[in-house]
């Protein structure tokens, strides 16, 4: 008895060391870099990119408050909110690539092979097929969550594809189909260049933010204020584009502090 | 192995169930309503009839005017009734100095018109409204002229309609035909009444102007038709512009106005012999609401308006300037000739009855009959209710009004003029008035003191359950809960119970129950936090061992589970709502474990055939089963009234006993298809793990016991619900009273010798070993396994082989659960019972999703045997989601009466008792079952383990390196895997026996918290709404059905835990049996 209780202490507190390393790991690791040392590079890089991301969800709304009838946000081709999405997404990319430009002299074996093959057909195939795979997914997800099973397909796939658009296509646009998959499953892997890396923390929040906020955003569904923005798609995703804001200032203050902090010490010394 | 945890566990129910009755108690105003009528002698004017007035007749009743009782005198005149919803009183003042009047002022300046040309003709009086002012409660109390009070006891739940004796009941029952044009309310009240009806639905609130227009466009060709002798027109628009736009919007101005267009039409139309009212049920709030009681809410219009004859004056003893609601009853009464309802406490006001001779009576003679009358009923009424409701009234007072009447009764014999009338008036007004005080003060008022206690008293157990067990480790308890201490801790609680039933007049509370609450819960709250302060050091420490921030997604969908409450459109859609939470909880549970099984599974490539044949991409996909499953239930819930197109509601009205929506042949197989799908899948199940191996009295039970109870729930769907109509009731009956008798069988069962495992006869013991592993798993005790090997031959013999070991606890709680299952099959109507397998497939689903993902995260036996929060809080929402998917409302017109007849149809076992005990495991079905099995969290881990060794070495071999001998491996792997040996399934719980019975207890104490809190979200919700449009109509029923949720999961709760002791002691005996037979 009193060994086996010794021993389940032990147990315990080798479980919370665990913990604490796997919430380590877990934390991104932009912060950890930070304190260690100050890449003004990678710095300028997620602040453009937040601020990118939130341009696009600005231009979303000012775009919305330009139409004032929300109700269109349901249709595919009468809203305009996922071409913006994704030419945002398409310009954070770039951003990755422009960046990534200073390191090309110092990659990799593996990280070559993986950029020389962006644009090769399979690649591309891949990357879309993915893609839609995952907008069914997410329609099918709507709908064992409660959209109308007949009708409303229309709108169920919008929001799927806004849904795809804030979370697999950034990281299945920078990394090519095959790349996206393993960086979802795997641990980390040796292809990505440290650019893509800080870009693919940022698009984590983004993701994270975008489903969280759809999810959400259903709080306003049942309420019986008989306004026409209760429909079905608009308040799921305006979360969504809502979320991905909220995930975007809240990455975008942990740079500001990490920076913030650097630049205390530096002028302390 | 002691039975403390369970006294504590029936400790904490009885706090939190003692502080949610409380509060019920000072919430919920009851009031039995009584079925008796009243009735009278007509004394006609004409000579044909029976009862003809005659001076005679009248020398005769006033001889003994105490023996006259049940007279009614000659009608005065035909009624017209204009009911304004929320007409206040300031609506109706004509102020005349007024240069800008506010929207709602002098918009009825016909009435001024009327009262200044004629005053003895008209009346403008303040109504006073009893509170709650709803309209529903209103037209019950204008028309019964009682006290309403949300419940009714004894009313008919399964519809509105009034059975209580009312004033319009004894109208029809007078012959005197009467019409109705305006608010469904009143069709929904008194259906069939109505000579003609021209009824409209109220529910859209945002609308002003249909029902009106409606009305309008009828009351004139009803007026000039003369068949009608009472005509009743229910307005909405001023109520609606209220709730939409308040008093003081122009579209206010513009309804009053119309009002008063439409009573100058009337006025104009009516003849002479026809009293005019024109009355407002309620008033309303500055924002134009409704439903408490302060005096904007209570104090509305009564306008009387007599063409022809004066109204009664001063000289009548009533008063001129405010007419309680409750009068109108007997006031209409008597200008309409009708006995006065049974159950009206009100008093007659003779200012707007008009003033029509009576022959061969002087005037003080009729006005003395009218009163008399009035007086007798009330006594009549109000001494019985005392007599057959016991302690409601306080007896000094009862006796102090008793003497009085006694003294009336014989004063108004000797009364021959109109001064002792006037005195003798005045007096009897007093003391109606007083009976009336006496009875409002029981039933009108809420109750603030017991609400605010019970709401404390609900809240101290859960934040203790919180502090003290929730943040202990279960091998603590033992230290906690010590035999003694909680022996006294209840020798304690009994005293301060005794005292409070004693002394409880010295605290001024209202009844014993109070005291013994308030005691008790004090001094355990009191016992309570010396135990913390006690544990103070290691609460501390494991508080601060839970991260910051951790289960923070399950604590978010907790806090939406529990802000339900708040809001009346959530509670309207809770089914969808609970539905939308628990497929989020599947999904974090599957979040999680993909996330750590895609880890382990890919270490750096991301292989789609790996991932195919992986075990999280199976799991991934039952938890999109379970979901689809929770989505297919969507088809399976029952609307209610508020939503809007709702087909089952309009049938529910009407006759009460019968079935809501007779479900189409498709449904009744589909039923019968899923009871036989469930319990074949059960069956198979058990009889992988080796349950139904042998001949033990449970084994036998669980092999054929669910056989024959699915036979006959199938045959009773068919039978009961198929149009052949020569089928004998009793044929049918037999079949659900077999499953009963099979229900009580197995609590026999497993009472005496619950195990259901087989131990196999050392003779054969080799034979078996080498042949049965078909599909059985003979687990054998490992200790004893090694000693197999390593000895020689002849101790081959000692070696007992028993089969079932390894599921030894859950089978059991699952076979338990079969047939409580089945006997709420039989129960539920068809629709409803694939509702409850669908939600028992979810939770078996459940439960192998967070088996796998604990014993992937679990580093101990400790944290292997405690179910994670998103676990708990999963099985909790399945239990109430489970209310939903049975076809369940929260609505009382809703609940399932039919089950109280289920095999009872033939006369057996007429009691009162076992009918509620059947609608309450029809009604509570999830909460009660889910709850019974909640120790399958805990013990399903290890069942699986046991079942599918190779999971656990699927998810470890690629860190062990390359394929061992897997006969040597396996428990090397389970202690690296969990650092305890796994191997011999839920053997292991008996092993860490204390740590295993104080985690049940653990668990269920954390189904306690998480009920109490939500109980205490329900009536916080109550108390915060308690003057909200809606609080009678959507939170005090859904608080009726948490608080009952609650009083029925609590021992339900209890009653798992017993099971749990109950195997755990028959493995106990069981192990020391072998292990004695092994040392001879």
């Amino acid at each position: 008895m009193e060994r086996s209780t010794t021993v389940i202490s032990v147990l315990v507190s080798k479980e919370q060391a665990e913990a604490r390393k796997s919430e380590g790991e877990n934390c991104n690791s932009l912060d950890l870099n930070m304190v260690s040392r100050f890449d003004q590079q990678k710095t300028k890089h997620q602040l453009f990119h937040v601020s990118l991301s939130l341009a696009t969800i600005l231009l979303c709304m000012a775009y919305m408050q330009y139409r004032r009838n929300w109700a269109h946000l349901g249709s595919f081709w009468d809203s305009l909110v996922v071409p913006i999405v994704f030419l945002g997404e398409l310009l954070k990319v770039v951003l990755a690539r422009f960046y990534g430009r200073v390191e090309d002299g110092v990659l990799s074996l593996k990280q070559r092979q993986k950029k020389s093959s962006y644009f090769t057909p399979k690649e591309i195939l891949g990357g879309i097929t993915l893609q839609f795979l995952c907008t069914l997914l997410y329609a099918f997800i709507c709908i064992i969550l409660g959209a109308p099973v007949l009708g409303n397909y229309e709108q169920t796939f919008v929001l799927a594809l806004l849904m795809t658009l804030l979370t697999v296509s950034p990281t299945v646009f920078l990394l090519g189909g095959g790349g996206a998959l393993q960086v979802c499953f795997c641990e980390k892997p040796d292809f990505v260049t440290k650019c893509e890396d800080t870009a693919l923390n940022l698009f984590k929040y983004n993701a994270l933010g975008g489903i969280l906020g759809a999810w959400a955003g259903s709080v306003v569904a049942p309420l019986d204020w008989g306004r026409d923005w209760q429909a079905y798609p608009i308040p799921n995703v305006i979360g969504a584009l809502l979320g991905s804001a909220l995930g975007n200032i809240y990455a975008c203050t942990h740079v500001l502090y990490a920076t913030a902090k650097v630049y205390m010490t530096k002028k302390r010394s | 192995m002691n039975f403390t945890y369970l006294f504590v566990l029936i400790w904490l129910a009885f706090l939190i169930s003692g502080g949610v009755l409380l509060f019920s108690r000072g919430f919920l105003l009851a009031r039995v309503s009584k079925t008796e009528t009243s009735t009278c002698r007509r004394l006609s004017t004409n000579p044909h009839d029976e009862y003809v007035l005659s001076p005679e007749v009248v020398n005769e009743i006033f001889k003994d005017v105490n023996a006259s009782a049940n007279l009614c005198l000659p009608q005065k005149s035909r009624v017209i009734i204009l009911v304004v919803d929320a007409l206040k009183y300031e609506f109706g003042l004509f102020r005349d100095n007024v240069s800008e009047p506010l929207p709602y002022e002098n918009k009825l300046g016909f009435l001024n018109e009327l009262l200044e040309q004629n005053p003895d003709h008209a009346r403008l009086m303040r109504f006073k409204a009893d509170p709650p002012t709803t309209t529903m409660q209103r037209l019950k109390g204008l028309t019964t002229g009682s006290l309403p009070t949300f419940i009714d006891i004894g009313s008919n739940f399964a519809s509105p309609e009034i059975n209580e004796d009312n004033v319009i009941d004894q109208i029809a029952s007078s012959n005197l035909p009467m019409v109705f044009l305006g608010d469904g309310t009143w069709t929904d009240l008194y259906p069939r009444r109505f000579k003609r009806a021209y009824s409209y639905p109220s529910f859209d609130i945002f609308d002003l102007d249909s029902v009106d227009n409606q009305i309008k466009k009828h009351l004139p060709k009803e007026l000039s038709s003369d068949d009608w002798q009472v005509l009743v027109a229910h307005f909405l628009g001023v109520d609606h512009c209220g709730h939409k736009h308040g008093p003081m919007h122009e579209e206010m101005a513009r309804k009053l106005s119309e009002m008063n267009d439409v009573i100058r039409s009337v006025v104009e139309a009516m003849d002479n012999d026809t009293t005019l009212l024109v009355m407002g049920d309620h008033g309303m709030t500055a924002s134009g609401d409704h439903g408490g009681d302060t005096d904007d809410e209570t104090n509305a219009l009564l306008f009387a308006y007599s063409k022809q004859h004066r109204f009664y004056g001063n000289d009548s003893g009533s008063d001129t300037e405010m007419l309680q609601q409750i009068d109108l009853v007997p006031t209409l009464a008597t200008i309409l000739g009708v006995p006065i309802p049974y159950s009206n406490l009100g008093l007659i006001n003779f200012n707007i009855v008009p003033d029509i001779p009576v022959p061969y009576l002087n005037k003080f003679q009729t006005l003395l009959l009218h009163s008399w009358q009035n007086a007798q009923q009330i006594y009549r009424y109000f001494f019985q209710y005392a007599f057959e409701n016991k302690r409601t009234f306080n007896v000094e007072e009862m006796d102090r009004l008793e003497t009085e009447f006694i003294l009336l009764s014989h004063r108004v014999q000797t009364i021959y003029n109109e001064a002792a009338f006037k005195n003798f008036v005045r007096d009897l007004n007093v003391n109606l008035r007083d009976i009336l005080g006496t009875c409002r003060e029981i039933w009108v008022r809420f109750d603030p003191t017991q609400m605010s206690h019970g709401l404390l008293f609900s809240f101290l157990p859960v934040f203790f359950i919180f502090l003290l067990v929730n943040n202990s480790r279960p091998a603590d308890y033992e230290k906690i809960f010590k035999a003694k201490e909680t022996f006294y801790a209840y020798l304690i609680n009994v005293a301060a119970g005794v005292f409070g039933y004693r002394y409880y007049k010295n605290f001024s509370f209202k009844t014993e129950e109070h005291g013994v609450i308030f005691f008790t819960a004090v001094t355990s709250a009191a016992v309570f936090s010396f135990h913390v302060l006690r544990h103070w050091t290691n609460i501390a420490n494991n508080w601060a061992a839970v991260r910051r921030f951790a289960h923070m997604p399950t604590r978010l969908l907790l806090f939406a589970a529990m802000a339900v409450f708040f809001s009346n459109s959530f509670v309207i859609q809770e089914a969808k709502i609970l539905s939308y939470l628990l497929a989020a909880t599947i999904l974090l549970l599957s979040h999680e474990l993909l996330r750590l099984s895609a880890r382990i599974d890919f270490k750096t490539k991301f292989k789609a055939s790996q991932f195919l044949r992986s075990t999280a991409l199976r799991l991934v996909l039952a938890s999109i089963l379970a979901i689809c499953l929770i989505r297919f239930a969507y088809t399976l819930f029952r609307c209610r009234e508020e939503q809007g197109n709702c087909s089952d509601f309009t049938n529910s009205g009407g006759a009460g006993f019968s079935l809501k929506k007779p479900g189409s042949g498709k449904t009744y197989i589909l039923a019968v298809v899923v009871i036989v799908v469930y319990t074949t899948l059960t069956r198979l199940y058990l009889r992988s793990c080796g349950n139904l191996t042998g001949n033990s009295p449970n084994v036998l039970l669980a092999r054929y016991g669910p056989t024959v109870a699915s036979i006959c729930a199938g045959g009773h769907v068919l039978l009961a619900n198929s149009s052949i109509k020569n089928i004998q009731r009793s044929h049918i009956d037999v079949l659900a009273l077999v499953i009963y008798a099979l229900l009580l069988l197995q609590i026999i069962v497993v009472s005496w010798a619950p195990l259901m495992i087989f131990v196999l006869p050392p003779r054969n013991a080799n034979t078996v070993i080498v042949n049965g592993s078909e599909s059985i798993v003979p687990e054998i005790f490992r200790k004893m396994k090694r000693m197999y090997e390593g000895n020689d031959e002849e101790r081959r013999n000692a070696i007992p082989v028993v089969y079932g070991l390894a599921t030894v606890y859950s089978s059991i709680v699952i076979t338990f659960g079969v047939f409580l299952a089945l006997v709420m099959v039989v129960l539920l109507e068809p629709r409803a019972s694939i509702g409850l397998i669908v939600c028992i497939a979810v939770a078996a689903i459940l439960l192998s999703i967070h088996g796998i993902l604990r014993y992937r995260t679990a580093t101990s036996f400790e944290t292997c045997v405690q179910p994670t929060f998103t676990a708990i809080v999963g099985w909790f929402l399945l239990a109430h989601f489970c209310f939903f998917a049975t076809s369940h409302q929260t609505t009382l017109s809703q609940i399932e009466w039919r089950a109280a007849f289920v095999g009872r149809t033939t006369g057996i076992g007429q009691s009162n008792l076992i009918s509620g005990v059947l609608v309450i495991l029809n009604t509570f079905c999830g909460p009660i079952f889910f709850f019974c099995m909640y120790s399958l969290l805990s013990t399903e881990t290890y069942s699986l383990f046991a079942l599918f060794p190779n999971l656990i070495r699927s998810c470890r071999s690629s860190s062990a390196g390359g394929k061992v001998d897997p006969t040597t491996t396996m428990t090397d792997l389970a202690n690296e895997a969990v650092g305890f040996d796994m191997t011999r399934g839920e053997l292991t719980l008996y092993e860490y026996e204390d740590v295993f019975l104080g985690t049940g207890f653990k668990l269920a104490t954390q189904f306690f918290m998480l009920q109490g809190l939500k109980v205490f979200c329900a009536m916080m919700a109550c108390t915060i709404h308690c003057r909200h449009l809606m609080v009678w109509k959507i939170f005090a029923p859904r608080f009726i059905y948490e608080a009952l949720a609650t009083f029925v999961s609590l021992p339900s709760l209890i009653l798992g835990y017993l099971l749990l002791l109950r195997i755990h002691r028959a493995v106990d005996t069981l192990i020391k049996r072998i292990n004695k037979t092994k040392v001879l």
